[in-house]
C-alpha cells in the first residue's frame, strides 16, 4: 500500500512539475527564437564568397535537461510495445532548440550576425542508468563584421 | 548573398497529443493484459494445486511456531474444539488438524500447509465467548478443508515467478515496480476469494454446533476495532472488507436473542502457559 502511494506520488510529481517546466520552457524558447531570428544559423561549411567577415570565432551552447518520473514511466511502457516515444520527443526537441539559442546568444554578445557550419551533438548522461538526462551541444563558426 | 532562417512551425518534432491520454492507454493496456494473464495462470495453479494429494503437505517438514504440548490446558482445550469442528466440517480421514498455541501479543490466527493451525495469545485474549472462538477456528479449519494454503502457495508462486521474470528481463526499475504491484493485486484477489469461502464454511460450522450464530460476528467487531482508521481499499487487501464479512453473518442469522456459550473459567489463565 505504502509502496503504491509513493509510486503514485512520484508519478504525480513528475507529471505536474515536468509539464509545468516544459510549458514554461517552450514559451521562453519561442520568445527567444523570435528575438534572435536576425542571426541565421547555417549548416553549410562553405559560405558565399561575397561574405568577407573581419574575423570569425567559435561559438557554443550546451544544455542538460533531465527527464521526469512520469516521462520515464511512459518511455518504459513504450519500451515494451514499441512506437514513438512521445514523452522523450519533446524533451530532446527542447534541448536542441535551447542549445542553439544559447549558442546564438553567445554570438549576439560577440556582435556576430551569422553562424556557419553549425553542428549538434547529443549525449545521454549516465547511459540510461540512474539519472536519465540528455545533453545537447551546439557549436558553429560565428562571423563578425 | 542574404542568409536567413525560415520560421519553423511548432509540432513537427513533437506530438500534440496530451501525455495523460498516452499514459492511460498504455497503463490500462499493458497492466490490464498482464493482470488478466497472471489471473489465468493463477486460476490454473489454484485448480491444479487442488489435485495434489494431501499427503504431500503432511510429508513436508515445516517449522510452525507455537506449542503443541498436550500438558498445557489451553492446547488440550483448543485441540478438542478443533476436533469437534473438524467432525462438523466432514474433513477427510487423513486431514488431521494440528493446533499450535503461540504465547505472543500478535492479534492473529492462521492456517498453513499440513493442517497446522496457529492461534496467538493476542487474539485469544480478545475473544469474548466460545462461539466467537469457534468462528475463528472454524474459519482457519475451513482454509485447510478447502486446501487454501497449498492453493495460495501454488498461485502465489506462479504469479510471483512470472511477474519477476518479466520485470527482471525488462531491466527497468519503474516498470518493474508497477509489474510487482500488478502481481500483488492479482494475488490478493485469490486470497479474498479464499477468505470469503472460509467465512461461509465457518458460519455453517458454528450453526451446526450451536444451532445459532450468536457471538460469531463479535470476532469481526474485534477486527473492525483493530482496523481503526485503516483506509486500505479492498482491492489492495488480502482480506475482504470487514463490513461485507459482517453482512454475510447477518444474512445467515435468523434471530439475535440466543445465548452465547461462555469460555471455560480458567481460559484467561491458561493463555499464560504453565511451567
Amino acid at each position: 500500500m505504502i509502496d503504491l502511494i509513493i509510486f503514485a506520488s512520484l508519478l504525480a510529481l513528475g507529471y505536474f512539475f515536468g509539464r509545468m517546466a516544459e510549458t514554461r520552457h517552450y514559451k521562453s524558447i519561442i520568445k527567444r527564437e523570435k528575438a534572435l531570428a536576425r542571426i541565421p544559423v547555417l549548416a553549410t561549411k562553405i559560405p558565399d564568397l561575397s561574405i568577407k567577415p573581419q574575423h570569425t570565432i567559435l561559438v557554443t551552447g550546451s544544455v542538460v535537461i533531465s527527464v521526469d518520473y512520469f516521462k520515464r514511466f511512459l518511455a518504459g511502457l513504450r519500451n515494451i510495445i514499441g512506437g514513438r516515444v512521445k514523452s522523450y520527443e519533446s524533451l530532446v526537441d527542447r534541448a536542441r532548440r535551447e542549445a542553439i539559442l544559447r549558442m546564438k546568444e553567445q554570438a549576439r554578445v560577440k556582435g556576430a550576425n551569422l553562424i556557419f557550419n553549425v553542428k549538434l551533438e547529443t549525449s545521454s548522461i549516465s547511459q540510461g542508468r540512474g539519472i536519465g538526462s540528455v545533453e545537447v551541444l551546439a557549436y558553429g563558426t560565428a562571423f563578425i563584421d | 548573398m542574404d542568409y536567413s532562417n525560415p520560421q519553423i512551425p511548432e509540432g513537427i518534432n513533437t506530438s500534440k497529443e496530451h501525455p495523460l491520454k498516452e499514459f492511460f492507454l498504455l497503463t490500462i493496456g499493458i497492466f490490464g493484459t498482464l493482470a488478466i494473464a497472471l489471473f489465468i495462470l493463477g486460476v490454473l495453479a489454484d485448480k491444479l494445486a487442488h489435485y495434489l494429494p494431501y499427503s504431500i503437505e503432511q510429508d513436508a517438514e515445516l517449522f510452525v511456531t507455537g506449542t503443541r504440548d498436550k500438558d498445557q490446558p489451553i492446547v488440550r482445550y483448543l485441540q478438542d474444539l478443533a476436533d469437534k469442528i473438524s467432525a462438523v466440517q466432514n474433513l477427510p480421514e487423513d486431514m488431521k488438524i494440528k493446533i499450535h498455541y503461540a504465547n505472543d501479543d500478535v492479534v492473529n490466527a492462521y492456517a498453513t500447509l499440513g493442517g497446522n493451525v496457529v492461534l496467538f495469545r493476542g487474539l485469544l485474549e480478545k475473544i469474548p465467548n466460545e462461539n466467537a472462538l469457534t468462528m475463528v477456528m472454524a474459519h482457519e479449519i475451513a482454509h485447510i478443508k478447502h486446501r487454501h494454503p497449498i492453493r495460495n502457495f501454488g498461485s502465489g508462486v506462479v504469479i510471483g515467478l512470472v511477474a519477476t521474470l518479466i520485470s527482471g528481463s525488462l531491466g527497468d526499475n519503474i516498470t518493474g515496480r508497477a509489474i510487482g504491484t500488478t502481481s500483488a493485486i492479482t494475488s490478493f484477489s485469490f486470497s479474498r476469494d479464499h477468505e470469503t469461502e472460509a467465512d461461509e464454511t465457518a458460519i455453517q460450522s458454528v450453526k451446526a454446533i450451536y444451532g445459532h450464530l450468536a457471538g460469531a460476528s463479535e470476532l469481526f467487531l474485534i477486527f473492525k476495532e483493530l482496523e481503526g482508521l485503516d483506509l486500505t481499499p479492498e482491492i489492495l487487501s488480502t482480506h475482504p472488507e470487514t463490513e461485507s464479512r459482517l453482512r454475510l453473518i447477518k444474512q445467515q442469522s435468523s434471530q439475535n436473542d440466543n445465548k452465547t456459550t461462555p469460555l471455560p473459567e480458567e481460559f484467561q489463565n491458561w493463555l499464560y502457559l504453565q511451567e
